[in-house]
């Protein structure tokens, strides 16, 4: 395969990483938002075009099919260094989009559950499945404007996460928060890797 | 048909040939995409496929590809399915994350994060 590695002046080439992170949480939780406020790209959302007859089967007359829907996939860029990119994808809330999780926790870094203490049960499925799967995760209490103030020691409780798994209180309309929680992700990962 | 728009679709019919998932091996989203440096580029292009060549001299994920390109993911990767199968790019191959995300990178991923 004609890869461009020994070009010169690209020496990144070879080396080119980017590595995944999924923002997940029930809808409304503020992942659209989290995304759009760190990246650093604007065209925020790319489609995934589905046809209901079956995922996975070369269907070849999916896209004149009645069927055909798509999936809005929000997702933003944070370049660490040339040939070095974070990606931020906001997983598809729905329950019947759980096939495109399983492809983008592949190989992911981990996870960010946003969860909402107004309605927290919201995020239980996403907790559920980065669990069951081994993925690091970190859950960020998007803190609303008007909804009580609760310790991370009771959303820990109410979640029932275990001891070791981070839980941050966040705005996720602000840059230094998002930072925040992303630093503690990261950091945790590298502590179980 | 929807009856809404067949406009749109109907192009994306003639990008892929109404094809739902691309040639080959499997790859990830993020699976970086370059083009390849020793093939000519053939004269009958879509000026899809030709905008991917363009990009891609820098190596660019594939998600980066699907919004520089306004298509959809499975789309955009049916096309780049077909110009791997063309010996034109290169796409990464999948790697576990254990192998690929090591101390020395999360190191460089927190410190970028912390001086954002
Ligand atoms: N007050 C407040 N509003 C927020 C916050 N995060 C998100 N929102 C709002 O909540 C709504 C839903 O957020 P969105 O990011 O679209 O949620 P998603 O469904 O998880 O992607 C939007 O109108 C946001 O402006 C927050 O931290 N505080
Ligand atoms: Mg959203």
């Amino acid at each position: 395969m004609g890869y461009a590695v020994s070009e010169p002046g690209t020496a990144a080439v070879s080396s080119a990483l980017a590595i995944k992170i999924l923002i997940a949480g029930g809808f409304g939780v503020g992942k659209t938002t989290m995304v759009g406020t760190i990246s650093e790209i604007r065209p925020l959302h790319t489609e995934e075009l589905l046809s209901d007859r079956g995922i996975g089967v070369d269907d070849t007359s999916g896209v004149e099919s009645k069927t055909t829907t798509t999936v809005a996939l929000d997702f933003g860029r944070i370049t660490i260094r040339d040939g070095l990119w974070l990606y931020l994808f906001g997983t598809p809330g729905q329950d019947r989009f759980w096939f495109m999780w399983d492809e983008l926790t592949l190989g992911a870094l981990g996870a960010v559950v946003l969860a909402d203490t107004r309605r927290l049960q919201d995020c239980f499925p996403a907790v559920d499945y980065f669990e069951q799967r081994g993925i690091p995760f970190v859950v960020g209490v998007n803190c609303f404007d008007g909804a009580r103030r609760y310790e991370p020691a009771k959303v820990r409780r109410a979640l029932g996460l275990g001891e070791h798994i981070p839980v941050v209180m966040c705005d996720v309309r602000r840059r230094v928060s998002v930072k925040e929680v992303l630093t503690t992700l990261v950091t945790y990962a590298v502590e179980r890797a | 048909m929807t009856g809404e728009d067949p406009g749109p679709l109907v192009r994306l019919f003639g990008l892929t040939g109404g094809r739902a998932r691309p040639q080959g091996e499997a790859f990830d989203l993020v699976a970086i995409v370059t083009t390849a440096h020793d093939a000519p580029e053939p004269g009958d292009l879509m000026p899809e496929h030709r905008a991917v060549l363009s990009l891609c001299r820098r190596p660019t994920p594939v998600a980066d590809v699907a919004a520089h390109l306004r298509l959809p993911l499975n789309i955009t990767r049916v096309i780049l399915g077909d110009l791997r199968r063309d010996g034109l790019i290169g796409i990464e191959r999948p790697r576990p994350a254990a192998q690929t995300i090591d101390q020395r990178i999360y190191r460089e991923v927190l410190d970028g994060l912390r001086s954002l």
